[in-house]
């Protein structure tokens, strides 16, 4: 049986308070297996995004308990769990987030360099990634400058390039055309089968979820099977 | 009131502005909607943006309510000093005072001039010198204004008002009055038995002090030294010239105002009506009330203008501030304009839009920034009073005079309004160009067709010729410097817009900025094209300085990833693997165009504020190092009624006076003429004349004792060799620093002074022209404070000149100047010696100059605000707009801390960057211009660098941005990561 690394228990998320009080994630329990993918589904406004954040550490719980790697995160200072996050995780995002003012190359090494790698080895690194990608001329081109997938593509190769623990998606195929959507479900099964990462795939396209060790539905803040 | 012909065609332009918006309000009511929700939805928005905005109104209206101040001011002074004495009928008398001539010519006066209905009133009157000892106090004070006048014939002139409130028409035989300022250095006060000294001395009672009001401040309106009026006889007798009177005062008809208005007719009137009597008796009608006011409209307008060139800069500044706040207004509604163009609307309607919106944020901030140059113009007034008190002028005058005037105002809102809006509707026609799919998708804009170079090639060409035109035709002569200079950097600029089509804009623009940047700020090249017959007026110093930091920040902006990669390296293998470092450096480099606005704003404002504070360092400098100069090593000049030929003996034998001084040089004084062969002005001109007594030894003689360098001698020989040869020689002269046209703070030379050089032959003349010698000029001295010819005893001897009545003294080290002087006065009282510090007079003249240099660097300080908003408003605007960037760097790691630090490195980068743009170029083009050839010619003898002030600005401007950026950095340090990640602005 692999190891839990992310366990979640009763884990409880309220936007608001008094009669604004809006509960997203009610109660929650879960655990997530060292080398997994998991696919997160579930109609929109259902909680998926927020259990992402709230598991990352991206966010902050209202109560319950998360553990990463059996380290309770939330009860972790800022700077710490900053650092955890430069150290022990990648995120993927629907929209990319590439900082637009740095080439490929650059966005893909930022997360090394946070990490207190050199200058050196963080290029090398990067462009080994980028290259492993499909994206060896396309390393000083800026965000602005490549497509969509290519972005995402990008985006990717910034998430595992430290080799984290644990890597969340959320969306990562939202903004894709269909064959772009296939490129990027590929990649991920690929980077898994060679790094044995963790993934944790918020989706609501089911040929994301079907390529995914394992599915969790979510409705209305509660995992439904 | 007649209405200023620049007052009507603004408000003509403002009128035409308005209704054209109107009209155009009308025909495109979707744009004006738009424009009014968008002015509307964001109130917080709105005042930030009108507070940006109104920086250029707030320098135009702050310059000239300063302008309207001084105007008021020195109106008063003059109102103060000329009365009612619209016209006066006087002679100049040999000695440079007022020839006496019979009173019968009063009498002339009157018949002649009877019925005329522009004038009011006719006065007879002595003016002259006297001494007061008061004898209750026992109190002496010498050179007081003696003003005799009966009060029966002088009701024209205005009445006394006692320190008691009452009107008292004139002083009673056997009576005098004092003004405030006589009284104060007497201590005196009614009742005070005196005597008043002239040629003779008469024992008077005080009858009232009086107030400084256009009657009692008559001639030093109300400034020292002070004024004793006496009777009209009691007057002749004190000047010993019964029967005769020196000055006739004519009042015009109405107030003073209308009284100088009508003084050009009533001169020509008088001239021609008493043609006869002037001629006569050698008078000469003059206007003075009228003549000291066109003096001080040209000095407040200088004033003005000084301010207002200054205030330029800031300008500039203002503007690049308001092109960046709708550049970004337009990046933030990049994605509505899209949209907006992708329904339908038009390019031209869009346009219409911001020119709507620019036309409410203009008539906001113009109105806004109207009030608030009032503001900095009260604050600079009370800073002027603040800065200056204790030398003249008090500072409760100085508030009394804060003036703002109708017409200011009215010039100030519309230069303002159309200034923000012209530049508004600069930036928003940029923003317009938009592409619709890359508005709606966030892409940035692609590098402008080959077909936008071509054009800009011609446009560049054009430039070429205009610019080669401008230089060819100004290139030598004696126009202004200003217009070459622009001729040669349109040229540089049509070329690199040239190259820009056939090379990489780096390339081409980093040749164009080097190429201005030499252009504007290499000096010699400027000598050797130009030559040195250019006037130069302070506008220069805006052309320089614009060409010098925009030739600057063209090359580092075009070079700002080289120069960051340089810095990089600079900084080590650790800075470069730091994403703090990197993110910080980063955004500025790769967002060329707010960095060049901010660059920019910092750069020209910094360049203000070190120019102004090195001009004011090196003119201090300067006067610090002529002070030897111009007092020769002694510490007074004085000058006496009765001379004292042996005034060092009389020193040295008073038990007093021995201790207090080491030396005392007597000097034969008195006027001359002096004919300059070739120069055609003001032939002969009215001068002194000194010659040192040949029978002077020691402490007593000038020669042994005085220490003045020369501008100029003979052959090169040496300063105490051109002395001993005028002691030597009869035919030789030495003549003061004027005569050479070098201008200093302690003496103006005016056109009217002739020039000369050494080895030149002068013609000496008695003022009667009895008398006349040929002399040499030998030696230029540097000083000027004390101006005259100084000659061979033997041969002002044979022209009649004996009187030893000048004097060089110096004063015995560690003792008080004004201690001593106190001493000697009293010692002297009945010779009436006079005395001036000259150390004295330099040190006021050195603080009056930094209190006006500290002024300026207050007034250009204020475009510190400017940049200071940039910072702040580029610092919200960066938050806002990255807040999913930072919400990334904050998943991928950053801490809160890191978030803050790229932020500040980010905003210091840019501000030390124009900080030390700034500092280099202020100190470049003050070291040119105090190095320059004119420079000397200025009085500027050496470059001091305001080190203090570098820091002290450098220091204030970085802490300020340092506080204007804390509030938004904060915030994007503590923006939640998932919730910047998930929202969009």
């Amino acid at each position: 049986m692999p190891e839990a690394v992310v366990v979640g228990r009763e884990v409880w998320k309220v936007y608001g308070s008094g009669d604004t009080a809006v509960p997203a994630l009610r109660g929650i329990n879960v655990e997530i297996f060292q080398g997994e993918i998991l696919a997160v589904m579930g109609p929109s406004g259902c909680g998926k995004t927020t259990f992402l954040n709230c598991f990352s550490g991206l966010d902050d719980i209202t109560r319950g308990q998360v553990t990463v790697e059996g380290t309770d995160i939330h009860g972790m200072p800022d700077a710490k769990k900053s650092e955890y996050r430069a150290r022990r995780t990648g995120f993927v995002f629907q929209s990319y987030n590439l900082l637009p003012i740095l080439s490929a190359v650059e966005n893909v090494e930022m997360p090394l360099l946070i990490a207190g790698r050199s200058a050196k080895e963080a290029r090398a690194e990067s462009r080994s990634i980028l290259t492993q990608m499909g994206l060896g001329d396309r390393l000083t081109h800026r965000p602005s400058e490549l497509s969509g997938g290519q972005q995402q593509r990008v985006s990717l190769a910034r998430a595992l390039v430290g080799h984290p623990a644990i890597v969340w998606a959320d969306e990562p195929t939202g903004n894709l055309d269909a064959e772009g959507s296939h490129q990027v479900t590929e990649l991920l099964r690929e980077l898994n089968r060679q790094y044995h990462q963790t993934m944790v795939v918020v989706t609501h396209d089911a040929e994301v979820a079907a390529a995914c060790d394992r599915t969790l539905r979510m409705r209305d803040g509660l995992f439904v099977s | 009131m007649a209405l200023n012909p620049i007052v009507g065609l603004l408000v003509l332009i403002l009128v035409f502005v308005a209704v054209v918006t109107v009209v155009l309000a009308a025909r495109h009511r979707l744009a004006f909607r738009i424009a009014i929700r968008n002015v509307r939805r964001g109130r917080a928005r709105t005042a930030l943006l009108i507070a940006g905005l109104l920086v250029g109104t707030t320098i135009v209206s702050g310059s000239l309510v300063v302008g309207d101040t001084v105007q008021t001011l020195t109106y008063h002074y003059v109102y103060l000093g000329a009365g009612y004495v619209d016209e006066s009928i006087s002679a100049t008398s040999e000695s440079g005072g007022a020839a006496y001539y019979p009173y019968s010519v009063y009498g002339e006066v009157v018949n002649l001039t009877a019925g005329s209905p522009q004038i009011a009133g006719i006065t007879p009157m002595v003016v002259d010198a006297a001494s007061v000892y008061d004898r209750t106090t026992g109190i002496p004070e010498t050179d007081l204004n003696l003003i005799g006048v009966n009060g029966n014939q002088s009701s024209h002139l205005g009445s006394f008002i006692a320190d008691n409130g009452s009107s008292i028409a004139g002083p009673s035989p056997g009576h005098v009055f004092l003004d405030d300022q006589a009284a104060s250095a007497l201590n005196a006060t009614a009742g005070d038995s005196v005597i008043v000294y002239g040629v003779a001395a008469v024992p008077l009672v005080v009858q009232a002090v009086v107030q400084e009001n256009v009657r009692g401040a008559f001639i030093t309106a109300g400034l020292t030294p002070g004024n004793v009026f006496v009777t009209l006889s009691t007057a002749q007798g004190l000047e010993n010239q019964s029967g005769k009177i020196n000055y006739i005062a004519v009042t015009n008809t109405g107030s003073q105002v209308a009284g100088a208005a009508s003084s050009s007719s009533v001169s020509a009137y008088l001239n021609t009506t008493l043609a006869g009597v002037l001629s006569t008796y050698g008078l000469s009608v003059k206007t003075p009330l009228q003549t000291a006011l066109e003096q001080e409209t040209t000095a407040s307008q200088s004033i003005e203008t000084l301010f207002l060139v200054l205030g330029l800069f800031s300008i500039v500044a203002g503007a690049m501030l308001i092109i960046g706040i709708f550049v970004m207004l337009a990046e933030e509604r990049k994605g509505e304009m899209g949209m907006l163009r992708a329904i339908g609307m038009r390019r031209r309607e869009l346009v219409y839009s911001y020119y709507f919106e620019g036309v409410v944020y203009s008539t906001g901030s113009a109105l806004a920034g109207t009030f608030v140059g009032a503001g900095v113009g009260y604050v600079l007034i009370y800073l002027v009073g603040f800065l200056l008190r204790g030398e003249g002028i008090p500072q409760s005058a100085l508030l009394q005079s804060f003036t703002v005037t109708d017409q200011s105002l009215v010039i100030a809102y519309v230069v303002g309004f159309l200034l923000t809006l012209v530049t508004v509707v600069v930036a928003c026609r940029r923003a317009s160009r938009l592409n619709i799919v890359r508005a709606i998708r966030d892409v940035p804009e692609p590098r402008p067709p080959v077909r936008t170079y071509t054009f800009l090639a011609y446009l560049g060409a054009a430039g070429v010729l205009l610019g080669l035109l401008l230089l060819a035709t100004t290139l030598r002569g004696t126009g202004n410097e200003s217009f070459p200079l622009l001729g040669g950097a349109l040229a540089i600029l049509g070329c690199g817009l040239i190259a820009a089509r056939f090379v990489k804009n780096r390339y081409a623009f980093t040749a164009t900025g080097l190429a201005l940047s030499v252009w504007a700020g290499y000096e010699p090249l400027h000598t050797y094209l130009f030559g040195t017959s250019h006037s130069t007026t302070l506008f220069i110093l805006f052309v320089v300085g614009i060409l010098l930091v925009g030739g600057v920040l063209m090359v580092v902006l075009f070079n700002a990833d080289a120069l960051v990669q340089a810095l990089r390296r600079l900084l080590g293998s650790r800075a470069d693997s730091n994403p703090v470092v990197r993110i910080g450096l980063d955004y500025p480099t790769r967002q060329p165009g707010r960095t060049a606005v901010g660059l920019t704003i910092f750069a020209l404002v910094v360049f203000t504020m070190i120019a102004t504070a090195a001009a004011g360092s090196t003119v201090e400098g300067s006067l610090n190092d002529a002070v030897n100069a111009q007092a020769g090593g002694y510490s007074f000049f004085g000058v006496s009624q009765v001379p004292l030929p042996h005034l060092w003996s009389e020193i040295s034998s008073n038990q007093t006076l021995a201790p207090l001084f080491e030396n005392a040089a007597p000097l034969v004084a008195g006027a001359v003429r002096v004919a300059v062969p070739g120069y055609s002005s003001t032939q002969p001109y009215s001068d002194s004349i000194y010659a040192p007594p040949a029978n002077a030894t020691g402490p007593s003689s000038f020669l042994a004792t005085n220490q003045f360098p020369f501008l100029s001698t003979l052959n090169g020989m040496s300063g105490s060799a051109a002395f001993e040869e005028l002691a030597a020689d009869r035919s030789v002269a030495i003549v003061d620093g004027s005569y050479s046209q070098v201008s200093n703070a302690f003496s103006t030379t005016t056109s009217s002074h002739p020039t000369l050089t050494v080895g030149t032959q002068i013609r000496l003349t008695t003022p009667a022209g009895t008398r006349a010698t040929n002399v040499t000029v030998i030696g230029i001295l540097t000083e000027s404070i004390v101006g005259g010819v100084w000659v061979n005893p033997a041969t002002a001897s044979a022209m009649g000149y004996d009187n030893t009545s000048a004097y060089f003294l110096t004063v015995a080290p560690g003792i008080s100047t004004s201690f001593a002087a106190q001493e000697a006065k009293k010692a002297f009282f009945p010779a009436g010696l006079v005395l001036f510090d000259l150390r004295g007079l330099l040190a006021q003249s050195i603080s009056t100059t930094e209190g006006f240099i500290g002024i300026l660097e207050v007034f250009v300080g204020l475009g510190l605000a400017v940049g200071i908003a940039a910072m702040g408003i580029f610092a919200l605007r960066a938050v806002a707009e990255r807040r999913r960037e930072i919400g990334m760097l904050r998943a991928t790691g950053f801490t809160r801390g890191m978030v803050l630090r790229s932020l500040v490195l980010e905003y210091s980068f840019v501000t030390l960057a124009g900080i030390a743009i700034g500092v280099g170029l202020g100190l470049l083009v003050i070291y040119n211009l105090s190095t320059g050839p004119s420079a000397a010619s200025e009085g500027v003898q050496v470059f001091v660098a305001p080190w203090v002030t570098v820091i002290e600005v450098a220091v204030l401007a970085y802490l300020l941005v340092l506080a204007a950026i804390a509030a938004p950095s904060l915030r994007a340090a503590r923006l939640p990561p998932a919730e910047a990640i998930r929202t969009s602005e």
